[in-house]
């Protein structure tokens, strides 16, 4: 009966939420931005606005190139040629290329110049390298991202190829939204929403959920949170691809000075996909894959620059805000 | 877990969703047959049926998105009902007589992660 149960639970999971300020002396939202280090999409989402603002279109379009390169060998890592060109300047990453965490060898190169190696039983017997075990119980194609051209003609007599981020947007029209106040992170029964319940809807707004529908609806019953309000229109866009944390930091700041003006937006949104397939999620902190590989954060920047910041992770991760 | 302690306010849920979601597609081993979504959930409440009853078939489940092209479809059960829902998947194999199957490409308990599938990623 025990073991039944077992099988029937479903897997931990855990949500962090904080509030802090953009004018607080201390930057940890960069720090915290600067320490993920890979990073599969961003999204942004802007209430009450109808087209990508021209302060945020250059640097939508300026977030790549990364590179593949396929069959290196690991040793090329480790040659002081490298360490030289390229880890000691600081802001190389690596990650392995269609790896997947649970059941291959995974490898990461971090930018501080630590290579982190995840393998399995047999092939780190064979390394003979000292490592520990997994707390989450090879010659690979691997995504770089380093000094541009630099990196093409490094490993020219490779197979490597430039990719640019997959940048896509649009324009969505009315539709329900929770309400938010910066003050009240957990939210007001009947009054206001909190963050979890946000962070709920603006998973169905990117996956382009019904949020209208009734109680006795056969094929949906989901609808927005309550309280909520109309919002006449919204802007959502997104990048995919091996996008850097520095990027990233850039991104955040040109959006909390999206309220330098007066808008009608109260706050807008800023979502972050780690790699699922990751051996590390934030800092060194170990990542894995257990029915899903989730590890997500997201900024809501109010107009007050005010800010949540939520962290969504799965079974086999650390939640550490 | 490792927390700092001066942000000025925090909540910390641990399984803080009622739900599960689930990204999943049905394949069929012939081409050009169709569903509307109607369709597609009475699809799923059948095989609830036939692997767990009656009582298996009045599990609440929502199909928040169904694309008919692609048959690929994001459904919302809660925690309780997930492994039943999944099994149920697993054991489907036709469907008005015609040979099928179920992928389920992602599952996650926060919906904002099925937007975004490293997974799905291809550069070659």
């Amino acid at each position: 009966m025990a073991t039944l149960r077992r099988l029937r639970e479903t897997p931990q999971h855990f949500l962090s939420c904080v509030m802090s300020s953009f004018h607080d002396p201390r930057p940890r939202h960069r720090h915290f931005v600067e320490t993920h280090y890979y990073n599969y999409k961003v999204s942004f989402l802007i209430p009450e606005c109808a087209l990508l603002p021209k302060e945020l279109k250059s640097l939508v379009t300026e977030l790549g190139p990364y590179y593949l390169v396929k069959n290196l060998p690991l040793h090329e890592f480790i040659t002081p040629e490298f360490i030289n060109t390229f880890v000691k300047k600081g802001s190389c990453y690596a990650l392995t290329y269609n790896t997947n965490i649970d059941e291959d060898n995974t490898v990461a190169l971090l930018p501080n110049g630590k290579l982190i190696l995840s393998l399995d039983k047999d092939t780190y017997e064979e390394t003979g390298l000292e490592g520990h075990p997994s707390k989450y119980s090879g010659r690979k194609s691997m995504r770089f991202s380093a000094a541009e051209s630099s990196l093409m003609s490094y490993f020219s007599n490779y197979h490597i190829q430039e990719h640019q981020p997959r940048v896509s947007g649009s324009s969505l029209g009315e539709l329900p939204c929770p309400v938010l106040q910066s003050d009240y992170i957990a939210g007001l029964p009947g009054v206001l929403c909190g963050a979890p319940e946000l962070f709920e809807w603006l998973g169905a707004v990117c996956s382009n959920v019904d949020q209208n529908n009734e109680p006795h609806n056969f094929i949906s019953t989901y609808c927005c949170p309550q309280p909520n309000t109309a919002l006449a229109k919204a802007y959502l866009c997104s990048i995919t691809g091996f996008l850097l944390p520095e990027k990233i930091c850039l991104l955040l700041e040109r959006l909390r000075h999206y309220f330098d003006e007066p808008k009608l937006a109260p706050w807008l949104t800023l979502s972050v996909h780690s790699f699922a397939d990751s051996p590390v999620a934030w800092r060194e902190k170990e990542h894995g894959f257990h029915k899903g590989g989730e590890h997500i954060y997201n900024f809501v920047i109010f107009n007050n620059q005010d800010y949540w910041l939520q962290l969504a992770v799965g079974a086999n991760d650390d939640c550490f805000l | 877990m490792e927390f700092e302690e001066s942000w000025s306010q925090r909540i910390m849920r641990i399984d803080p969703s009622d739900y599960h979601y689930m990204k999943v597609c049905l394949e069929f081993e012939e081409h050009g047959i169709g569903l509307n979504a109607a369709q597609f959930k009475q699809l799923l409440v059948s095989a609830l049926q036939e692997l767990f009853g009656e009582v298996g078939a009045a599990l609440p489940f929502d199909v928040l998105t169904y694309e008919e092209k692609t048959l690929k479809a994001i459904l919302r059960v809660c925690n309780s009902g997930f492994v039943k829902l999944w099994s149920s998947l697993t054991m489907l194999g036709s469907y008005k007589g015609n040979k099928c199957a179920f992928r389920v490409i992602q599952v996650s308990p926060f919906l904002l992660a099925l937007s975004g599938n490293s997974r799905e990623l291809v550069l070659d």
